[in-house]
């Protein structure tokens, strides 16, 4: 697990969402990375019924790199990471949390690898339709942003040119600054900020929230 | 005569004839001696012949009678004979028998009267009335009571029989219910048992050890005290049975062999092993046996159920075949592994038992262990996996995957701690090595501060010192001795025979280093001989020796003119083994060989 930059690739003019993977994937191959099967984050939206307290958005999440792990972030406030079985807990807490069904993102994708960096382009889908298009880019031997994000920053500009995103505000609101280790935490608030930032984005008139 | 003094009196008598008279001048005048006939009337007239006919009647009624018979007779004698009766001396006897005479008569008439029917008849007497009654009753009544006292004794004694055979017969079958008792004690002791119901099932599966085999491996135990008493108890009689599954009857091996499916003369020297049926050890008792041969086959249904199921799923190049109860792979180009489950029932088993001819095979056993001991590594694994305590809602596994999850392991990480090389990738390297070693000379070095030691193939260990010349010597040596026995083994894989071989020669040039090791064989026909001689400086000489008849610059001899003695072989002629066709020794000595061999 090393450090991770999550950001949205806009969808080329003219193109559609899968053309745009597929020139994202044609660029990688070009500069010598190599698929390495698929991956997949999905995140599932609960909304807190605890009596007496503002209702808050609880969110369950999973990602492929981490196959036996469950994410649960609370909206701007606290986290844990659990096994699998947490799934069957959240079902047990119905009358606490309640599935918002409609909510469920999916980012599905493939997954190249070229040297020590784990490139995953993938598309976000809500309610199976596909909202845009994602890139992580991991850059593994290294926990330490502030030690490897300039690395990353100039790998990422190869192959997405200028739409390269800044810092991800994860590891600069940290106490500790770039400095504190990246963990899977990071990557998954980052992709839930993507997820939101899709969602809000929506066309006008969509029944989606 | 009690009171008075003892008074001897002697008794004689006075003189042997009987004083008649004495006359007055005192001569005494005897009676003169009885004549026979006088004596024997005498004597005659002193028996009393009514007492003897009294024996029979009572005495009271028998006077009077005869003397009333003696009268009559009186007046009859009177009557006609004049004599004075009391002087006749035989009187009484005639009268004795003539009333004898009379009864006579009488009881004639009667017998006669009787006979006819006419008049009278002749009664039984009632037994009651009869005088014998009264001295039999007590006769019979003794011999009634001794019989009903006999019956009760006799029944006492059938009865205590009786008690004594059901007792014993009850020992019998308590003993029979104890040894079933202490078997099932034995055999809880050494198997996994539960009661379920009025049954006692038992667990032969290897689930407690680590298993992860889905079959029950049920048996049940039976309790066999029902058998018949009085039909003899078989030798083999045990009051506890077990039954197994039917799929576990039998018995089972797997078979792992290699196979060449195009011959190669490289691989020489593969040990073909017989396969023999395993004895059960005296002693054990036949559940024992059972129950050991049924988890046997239960293991190598588990073996051979992992390895398929890893040859299904794992990607080769030349994917693996799994027919039936077969696992083929290839190793090697050219070589094949085959690994089989080979379950024999009951009665095939007997079938086996009395082969006619036992097959080589090329079963290898040190494989089949391997895959035994493996497997039996994969249950402990599972085992040490699942240590206790165990959170309840945690997924069973081993301890660090179960961190997975919380900590955020990555694919990386959790395969790592994944076992990532199943039984059949293990198997397979091994038959890799088995067949490579094979192939090679082996040897170990071990290099240590001081010194080397190289153990050899056969376990010889020798000891090198620091000297690079003294590894090089001894390499040189097992070069050439390996060469030698090269020739040895692709004699018997041509046919030929192998007339003499030393590893250690005494004759020719002496090597600097080692010895000169030799091999000499002779071809089918027994025409050429083929004679090897390899030193470690002296290198390879090849000699061939012809028959005679092939040799025309022989010089004739005048003792050997025959025609079978150009059979003999002749000179030896060395090959110019550098100029010889072929990649290697092996394959040039080959050639030499087939070229020496007449075709068929």
């Amino acid at each position: 697990m090393g450090v991770t930059c999550v950001c949205q690739v806009p969808v080329a003019e003219g193109k559609s969402v899968q053309q745009t993977v597929d020139i994202l994937h044609k660029k990688l191959e070009q500069l010598g990375a190599v698929k390495q099967g698929s991956f997949c984050v999905d995140c599932e939206t609960y909304t807190g019924n605890v009596s007496g307290q503002p209702s808050k958005l609880l969110y369950v999440m999973h990602n492929s790199e981490t196959p036996l792990s469950c994410m649960a972030l609370f909206e701007g406030g606290p986290c844990l990471v659990a096994d699998a079985n947490f799934d069957v807990l959240m079902v047990k807490l119905k009358t606490h949390f309640q599935n918002a069904k409609g909510h469920k993102v999916e980012c599905r994708g493939s997954r190249y690898r070229y040297c020590d960096f784990l490139i995953k382009v993938g598309t976000v889908t809500m309610s199976s339709s596909a909202r845009g298009i994602s890139v992580e880019v991991e850059y593994c031997p290294c926990v330490v942003p502030g030690d490897c994000w300039n690395l990353m920053k100039e790998f990422m500009q190869s192959f997405l040119g200028p739409s390269v995103p800044e810092l991800p505000s994860v590891f600069a609101a940290k106490p500790e600054g770039l400095f504190a280790p990246a963990d899977c935490v990071d990557t998954m608030t980052q992709y839930l900020e993507l997820f939101n930032k899709l969602r809000k984005l929506q066309i006008p008139g969509s029944n989606v929230r | 005569m009690s009171g008075g003094p003892a008074v001897r009196v002697s008794i004689e008598s006075s003189c042997e004839k009987q004083v008649q008279e004495v006359a007055l001048d005192g001569t005494e005048t005897y009676v003169p001696p009885l004549s026979m006939s006088q004596n024997l009337a005498k004597l005659a007239q002193r028996i009393d012949f009514s007492q003897g006919s009294d024996s029979e009647e009572e005495g009271g009624e028998g006077e009077p009678r005869d003397r009333e018979w003696g009268k009559q007779e009186q007046e009859e004698e009177e009557g006609t004979v004049k004599f004075q009766p009391s002087l006749w001396p035989w009187d009484s006897v005639r009268n004795n028998l003539r009333s004898a005479l009379t009864e006579m008569c009488v009881l004639y008439d009667v017998l006669s009267v009787v006979k006819e029917k006419k008049y009278m008849a002749l009664d039984s007497v009632m037994k009651d009335k009869n005088p014998f009654t009264i001295c039999q009753t007590p006769q019979v009544f003794q011999l009634i009571s001794k019989k009903k006292s006999l019956a009760t004794a006799a029944q006492l004694l059938l009865k205590g029989a009786e008690k004594l055979s059901k007792s014993v017969a009850e020992n019998q079958e308590n003993r029979r219910q104890r040894d079933f008792n202490s078997e099932l004690l034995r055999l809880r002791s050494q198997w996994k048992l539960r009661k379920v119901g009025d049954k006692i099932l038992g667990d032969l599966s290897y689930r407690s050890a680590g298993s992860l085999f889905p079959h029950h491996g049920t048996f049940e135990v039976i309790k066999n005290t029902d058998i018949d008493l009085d039909k003899k108890i078989p030798e083999d009689y045990c009051p506890l049975d077990v039954q197994i599954p039917s799929d576990l009857e039998g018995s089972a091996y797997i078979k792992v062999s290699i196979q060449k499916q195009a011959p190669d003369i490289g691989d020489l020297g593969t040990a073909s092993l017989f396969r023999r049926l395993p004895k059960p050890k005296p002693g054990t008792q036949t559940w024992h046996v059972k129950l050991e041969a049924a988890q046997n086959v239960l293991l190598c249904k588990e073996i051979f159920a992992q390895l398929s199921r890893e040859a299904v799923q794992i990607k080769s190049q030349i994917p693996h075949i799994v027919v039936k109860n077969q696992i083929i792979s290839q190793p090697f180009p050219g070589l094949q592994l085959s690994i089989s489950l080979c379950h024999s029932t009951g009665e095939r088993k007997n079938h086996r038992a009395s082969p006619e001819k036992p097959k080589p095979d090329d079963h290898l056993y040190v494989l089949e262990h391997n895959l035994h001991q493996m497997m039996r590594e994969f249950h402990k694994q599972q085992l040490s996996s699942v240590v206790m305590p165990h959170p309840a809602s945690a997924p069973f596994g081993h301890k660090r995957l179960r961190l997975a999850g919380p900590l955020a392991y990555d694919k990386a990480e959790i395969s790592s701690l994944q076992q990532n090389e199943g039984l059949l990738e293990k198997i397979i390297k091994q038959a890799k090595h088995i067949f490579l070693r094979s192939r090679s000379i082996q040897l170990q070095l071990n290099i240590g501060v001081e010194q080397i030691r190289v153990v050899h193939r056969d376990g010889r260990v020798i000891t090198l010192s620091h000297q690079e010349q003294e590894l090089q010597d001894f390499l040189l040596s097992q070069m050439s001795q390996h060469q030698v026995h090269a020739v040895q083994q692709l004699a018997k894989v041509m046919g030929w025979h192998v007339l003499s071989f030393s590893n250690h020669v005494g004759l020719g040039p002496v090597e600097s280093i080692g010895n000169a090791s030799s091999v000499t064989v002779a071809s089918p026909n027994g025409e050429y001989a083929i004679s090897v001689r390899n030193g470690p400086e002296s290198g390879c000489k090849v000699l061939v020796q012809f028959p005679r008849s092939q040799t025309k610059d022989l010089p004739k001899s005048d003792a050997i003119q025959e025609a079978k003695w150009s059979h003999l072989r002749g000179p030896y002629k060395a090959v110019h083994w550098s100029r010889m066709e072929g990649r290697n020794f092996v394959y040039k000595m080959e050639l030499l060989m087939a070229a020496l061999t007449p075709g068929p």
